[in-house]
């Protein structure tokens, strides 16, 4: 048998593969961040509120967060506009960021936030073993889950909006998209909305929004329905697409907390009425989402069904 | 458990996207994976070159970033499948990478006398690899071959993360509904054991049975 090809063959092959695949990678990818005027401001949360002493019994939860030193928040590190590690500070920037430092504050004195990344999969198991203190992460509230765990809020609630390509003139509806091919973000609220409206569409799911937007803008769908918190960055940096209509069917998101700890619910939910009695959840508001949603009414505390409510 | 009787249709219908994709893989993968081999062996330079680096580019490239380029790197450019069908074909050239080289190991142990007794009878290169070292090599990486198999079902579960409908992505949206995730995970996982213990049992019997005994 010959002998194997030279070391210099090996060099200018691997060298021509290079060339190749950074042609290849000219378009758009998949894990690029939002628009450049879409990141937020730094929220102006001086003088936030600290609990007294007196609302952490010793032995309680809050008492133990407190001798940790830090809270233990499950939440994302890569969603934009809602809790993103920044590269650069290494500090995580967002809505559900900033409110968890909030919560931190209130507890602790200081924002003194670890933040254990958590998925849809497993945010109820993280819940229920203890491993996170609580969770930050438009985590939608549902009944099945409110069996799972404690849902502290409503804190932040956001609608559907549907986005197509610009040249598409016959959606305005879920309703309409029967019968097409519809994108969504895998695990998330849009999925059994679609299906309720829209039985006979086809969804196609992708993990991330830029995935998303990549397959509407290659026409694998007809239409990509998300929440309009999570468009916000998107749509406005792909000029090829548009979003149809004001938002829809306004879902709710709350805090989670475990089942087991009521104490911690009943503090959280104290807290919560208090940043946004307090104009803090309007501030973290403006600074995030501002600049692309505009003004919005803070959430009432408890006025949604499977949330803690107070027993007076 | 009732979670998962609850969605049982859902889940079986994953579990049959899950099989279909590894059938329609392993024989694509099986296809190319022979051609490689025999290209890696043979007496011409180019095609030793070319094949080289056809199983150096796919080895050392994770398959998630070949599935990611595949579905939206390449449409870029104009080339663009259904999903199912992508999936199919970068599992098939991903998994090409790994038979090929358990196939030209297979090739490698089978004696020298052969090949040269082949060619004393007038058979070409292509002749020779056809009729007597692919059916003598093959029958000894059994097992090998196996075990690319079993490591191609469990990569049929990254191509939920582009949007194919299979057990994991079945899975996920189980629990998208019913927020359970440890039933629903251990089901899903006990799934996949099932059918690779299939396919352990199963290779294991075929060697057996096409054992060369030397």
């Amino acid at each position: 048998m010959r002998p194997l090809p030279t070391r210099r063959a090996f060099v200018l092959l691997a060298a021509a593969t290079a060339t190749v695949l950074t042609g290849c990678g000219s378009g758009s990818s998949p894990a690029s961040p939002s628009g450049p005027d879409k990141k937020p401001a730094a929220a102006d949360v001086k003088g936030a509120p600290t609990a007294a002493a007196a609302a952490m019994p010793d032995g309680s939860t809050m008492d133990r967060i407190r001798e940790r030193g830090y809270l233990i928040v499950g939440g994302s590190s890569d969603a934009p506009l809602l809790s993103q590690k920044n590269p650069l500070t290494g500090k995580y920037e967002g809505f559900d960021a900033d409110m968890g430092r909030l919560l931190a504050t209130y507890i602790l004195g200081e924002p003194k936030v670890r933040i254990v990344s958590s998925a849809t999969q497993t945010r109820e198991a993280l819940l229920k073993n203890h491993t996170v203190d609580v969770v930050f992460q438009t985590y939608s509230i549902t009944p099945e889950r409110a069996e799972q765990v404690t849902f502290v809020g409503p804190y932040l609630s956001s609608g559907f909006q549907i986005a197509t390509r610009k040249d598409a003139t016959d959606i305005s509806t879920l309703a309409d998209l029967n019968g097409k091919t519809v994108i969504a973000g895998a695990n998330t609220p849009a999925i059994p909305a679609i299906k309720k409206a829209a039985p006979k569409a086809k969804i196609l799911t992708f993990d991330s929004d830029p995935a998303c937007i990549q397959a509407l803008k290659q026409g694998r769908g007809k239409a990509y329905v998300q929440d309009n918190i999570t468009l916000a960055g998107s749509i406005d940096s792909a000029p090829e697409l548009k979003v149809v209509g004001k938002p829809f069917a306004e879902g709710d998101m709350g805090i989670g907390v475990p089942k087991d700890q009521a104490d911690m619910a009943a503090f959280v939910d104290t807290w919560l009425k208090k940043v946004i009695k307090d104009g803090y959840w309007t501030e973290v508001w403006k600074a995030n989402f501002g600049a692309s949603l505009g003004d919005h009414e803070p959430p009432v505390v408890g006025s949604v069904p499977d949330v803690y409510t107070a027993k007076d | 458990m009732s979670v998962l009787t609850q969605h049982l249709p859902q889940l079986l219908d994953g579990l049959l996207s899950t099989c279909l994709l590894m059938v329609l893989s392993f024989a694509g993968s099986l296809a190319i994976g022979v051609l490689v081999a025999a290209a890696r062996v043979s007496p011409v330079r180019s095609l030793r070159a070319a094949a080289t680096g056809y199983v150096e580019l796919f080895q050392n490239i994770p398959l998630l970033v070949w599935l990611l380029l595949f579905v939206f790197a390449l449409p870029e450019v104009g080339v663009i499948f259904p999903l199912f069908t992508t999936a199919v074909i970068v599992l098939a050239l991903y998994e090409a990478a790994y038979m090929a080289e358990a196939i030209r190991s297979g090739i490698n142990s089978v004696g020298r006398g052969q090949a040269e007794a082949a060619r004393s009878l007038g058979l070409t290169t292509p002749q020779t690899l056809r009729h007597v070292v692919l059916p003598q090599a093959l029958r000894s990486v059994v097992q090998p071959i196996g075990n690319v198999l079993i490591a191609l079902t469990m990569n049929t579960s990254l191509a939920a993360a582009v949007g194919v409908v299979e057990l994991t992505h079945a899975a996920n949206e189980v629990n998208l509904a019913e927020a359970q995730p440890i039933p629903v995970f251990v089901g899903a996982g006990l799934a996949y054991m099932a059918v690779t213990l299939t396919i352990g049992l199963t290779t294991g019997l075929i060697e057996r049975k096409v054992a060369i005994v030397r």
